[in-house]
C-alpha cells in the first residue's frame, strides 16, 4: 500500500489511519480539490478524478446545508455491495480540507473508518502549519497546482 | 507433474470446499496452464474469500498473464487479510520493482523478512536491493518460472507443522483440536480437523493472525490492558484462543459437550507445554 | 451511567444487562457498520470505539470459527487484565456488548446477553 504526501506533514497521520482503518484508498485534498496526499493509489488519472468528484460532492451538500441554514455535513457514508465511501471534512491549520476514504467491507466497516477518521482529524490539525491557509485556487493555477501534486504523488 | 493435477483435481473433486485448489492451482500454474489455473483460483476464492493463500495464488496467476494492476489488488487485499503474509509482501515489492519503485519494493521486502527471518529468497533480494532492479525482479518474483527452490520454498502457504507431537505430547486432543502458531499466523505445532475430521490447519491459522491483532487493538483501545484470552461458543463446538508467550498464538478446539471452564483449564495446560516447547527451541 | 436508547425494548435489554455486578456498561451494535444501536454506558467509555471494535472482532473470529468448522458464534468473551468484553450476536445483525470488571460473573452475564439477544432478534 503506497502513501505518498505533497505536503509532508500529512503523511504521518494518514499511513496511520489507513493502517488502523483498513483503508483501500484515501485522497486527502483542500476544498478546491488540490491534493495534498493520497493512499493506495495506483494511477494519477484516478485521483484526479476521485479529487474532483470528491470536492464537487462536498461543495454541493454544503450549498444543500446553506440553503437549509444550517452548518456543513460533518461527513457523508455511500454503502455499496463490497465498499463503502466516507468523504468528510476536517478543520487545520492549514484550512478546511476533505478526506475522501473508500474501505473493504470485508475488512473494515463504517465504525471503524468513523473511530480513526477522528484520530486522522486531531492529528492532522496537531501537525497542520499554522496561519498558512490556502489562498483562493484561481482557474489558471489550478492546472499547474494539480500536475505538480501529481508529480510528487507518483514521482513522474 | 500431470499426475499430481490429476491427483489434486480428483481430491478436489471429491471435496470442493477443502484448501486443495491453493496446490491445485499452483500446479497448474507452473505447467504454464494459466487459464486453467485462473479458474481453479477463482473457484477457490468464492468459496473462501477470506483466505489470504487465495489471494495470493489468484495474485500470482495475474501476474503471470502480466495482469499487474489485478495482481497488485489481490496481494494488496491479502495483507489486509493477513499483515504478514510474506508471499503477498513479496509479489508487492516484486511489481513495485517492475514501476521502478526501490523504496517500496525494498519497505515491502523488508517487513517480508521480518515474517520470515530465515527465507533466503527475501534476504537475497533484499541484499539486492541497492545493487540493480533486474536481479532484484527475478528474487523477488513471485511469478518467477525457474527460480532457487529456496524461493519456491517461501511461497508455501503455510509452513508444516514442525514435530506436532512433541508440543503437545500427552495433551488429549494434540493431534486434532490444538495448534500453535508463530505471530504471522505460521504453524508451529499441532493440527486442527473439523466435525467431518477433514484438516482445516490451514485454514484457521490464515484467520488466527487476524484475531489475535484485532483482541489485542480492542483491548488497549477499550483501555482493559493487555488481553489474556478469548474464548467463544459455536453451534457445533468452542474454541479458546490465547498466547502462551509474546510471539505465539494457541487456539484450543472442542466439541460442544466440553464446558467452556473445562476448556479453559485445557487451553492452560496446553499453554504451559507450549511454553515450554518454545523456550527449548531458544 | 449514560443512557441512550431509541426504544423502550432496547433500553429494557441493556438494563437487565447492566444491572449485573460488575458490568460497567452495554451496547446494541449494528453488526455490519460496528455503529451504536443503543448504550448504556459509566462515564469514560467511548461508545463508537466499543461499537467498532467489537463488531470488527466479532467478524474475524466469526471466519476463524467458520474455518475452524464450530459454526457460527453464539457467544465470545476477551479476557484482559483491567476488563473484559462478552458479546452475544442476535440474529437481526445486531451484537449485544457488555464491558465488565475482569471478575465479573460470565455466566450471569452471558445469560442476560442472550436474554437481550432475543429481546432484539
Amino acid at each position: 500500500m503506497t502513501t505518498r504526501a505533497v505536503e509532508a506533514w500529512t503523511l504521518e497521520p494518514l499511513v496511520k489511519f489507513v493502517k488502523e482503518a483498513g483503508a483501500r484508498l484515501v485522497l486527502v485534498m483542500t476544498s478546491a480539490g488540490q491534493v495534498l496526499a493520497q493512499s493506495g493509489f495506483a494511477r494519477a488519472v484516478d485521483v484526479m478524478s476521485a479529487a474532483a468528484l470528491g470536492a464537487a460532492i462536498m461543495a454541493s451538500t454544503e450549498e444543500i446545508a446553506r440553503q437549509l441554514n444550517q452548518a456543513p455535513f460533518a461527513a457523508l457514508n455511500h454503502q455499496g455491495e463490497r465498499h463503502g465511501i466516507f468523504l468528510a471534512g476536517l478543520a487545520t491549520g492549514r484550512g478546511r480540507l476533505v478526506a475522501l476514504v473508500v474501505y473493504d467491507l470485508d475488512v473494515s466497516s463504517l465504525g471503524l473508518v468513523q473511530l480513526f477518521f477522528e484520530q486522522l482529524a486531531a492529528e492532522l490539525q496537531a501537525a497542520s502549519p499554522k496561519g498558512s491557509v490556502s489562498k483562493q485556487v484561481l482557474a489558471a493555477d489550478f492546472e499547474r497546482d494539480l500536475s505538480d501534486s501529481l508529480k510528487t504523488l507518483f514521482g513522474r | 507433474m500431470a499426475d499430481d493435477v490429476k491427483a489434486l483435481s480428483s481430491q478436489l473433486a471429491q471435496d470442493p470446499d477443502s484448501l486443495v485448489f491453493l496446490r491445485l492451482g499452483e500446479a497448474l500454474r507452473h505447467k504454464g496452464q494459466l487459464d486453467a489455473a485462473y479458474r481453479v483460483a477463482v473457484t477457490g476464492l468464492e468459496r473462501h474469500p477470506h483466505l489470504a493463500d487465495a489471494h495470493d495464488l489468484y495474485a500470482r496467476i495475474l501476474a503471470d498473464k502480466h495482469d499487474y494492476e489485478r495482481a497488485f489488488d489481490e496481494w494488496d487485499m491479502a495483507l489486509r487479510i493477513a499483515p504478514a503474509h510474506v508471499g503477498a509482501l513479496k509479489g508487492l515489492a516484486f511489481l513495485y520493482f517492475k514501476i521502478g519503485d526501490v523504496q517500496q519494493a525494498a519497505a515491502h521486502l523488508e517487513a517480508a523478512q521480518q515474517a520470515a527471518p530465515d527465507d533466503p529468497g527475501v534476504a537475497q533480494a533484499l541484499a539486492l536491493a541497492r545493487g540493480g532492479a533486474t536481479e532484484v525482479e527475478r528474487a523477488a518474483d513471485p511469478a518467477a518460472e525457474a527460480e532457487p527452490a529456496t524461493v519456491q520454498e517461501s511461497l508455501a502457504p503455510a509452513a508444516q507443522p514442525l514435530e506436532e507431537a512433541r508440543v503437545f505430547a500427552g495433551l488429549e486432543g494434540a493431534e486434532e483440536g490444538l495448534l500453535l502458531l508463530d505471530g504471522s499466523g505460521r504453524v508451529l505445532g499441532g493440527a486442527l480437523k473439523d466435525s467431518a475430521g477433514q484438516d482445516v490447519t490451514d485454514a484457521v491459522a490464515a484467520y488466527l493472525a487476524g484475531v489475535s491483532h484485532e483482541a489485542a487493538r480492542t483491548a488497549k483501545l477499550l483501555g482493559l490492558g493487555d488481553w489474556s484470552g478469548l474464548a467463544a461458543e459455536g453451534k457445533l463446538g468452542h474454541v479458546h484462543l490465547t498466547s502462551p508467550s509474546a510471539d505465539a498464538l494457541l487456539l484450543v478446539v472442542r466439541d460442544r459437550a466440553v464446558p467452556m471452564g473445562r476448556l479453559a483449564i485445557i487451553a492452560q495446560r496446553a499453554a504451559a507445554a507450549a511454553r515450554r516447547w518454545l523456550e527449548e527451541q531458544g | 451511567m449514560t443512557a441512550e436508547s431509541p426504544g423502550g425494548g432496547y433500553g429494557r435489554a441493556l438494563d437487565l444487562i447492566t444491572r449485573v455486578r460488575g458490568v460497567r456498561g452495554a451496547m446494541l451494535v449494528s453488526a455490519d457498520d460496528g455503529i451504536v444501536v443503543a448504550e448504556q454506558l459509566m462515564e469514560g467509555i467511548k461508545g463508537p470505539a466499543l461499537a467498532a471494535l467489537a463488531a470488527s472482532l466479532t467478524t474475524r473470529l466469526r471466519r476463524a470459527m467458520e474455518a475452524a468448522g464450530v459454526g457460527v458464534s453464539l457467544f465470545w468473551h476477551l479476557q484482559a487484565e483491567q476488563g473484559a468484553l462478552l458479546v452475544v450476536p442476535a440474529v437481526s445483525g445486531i451484537l449485544v456488548v457488555a464491558v465488565a470488571e475482569p471478575d465479573v460473573n460470565v455466566g450471569l452475564v452471558r445469560l442476560e446477553l442472550l436474554r437481550g439477544a432475543e429481546a432484539v432478534a
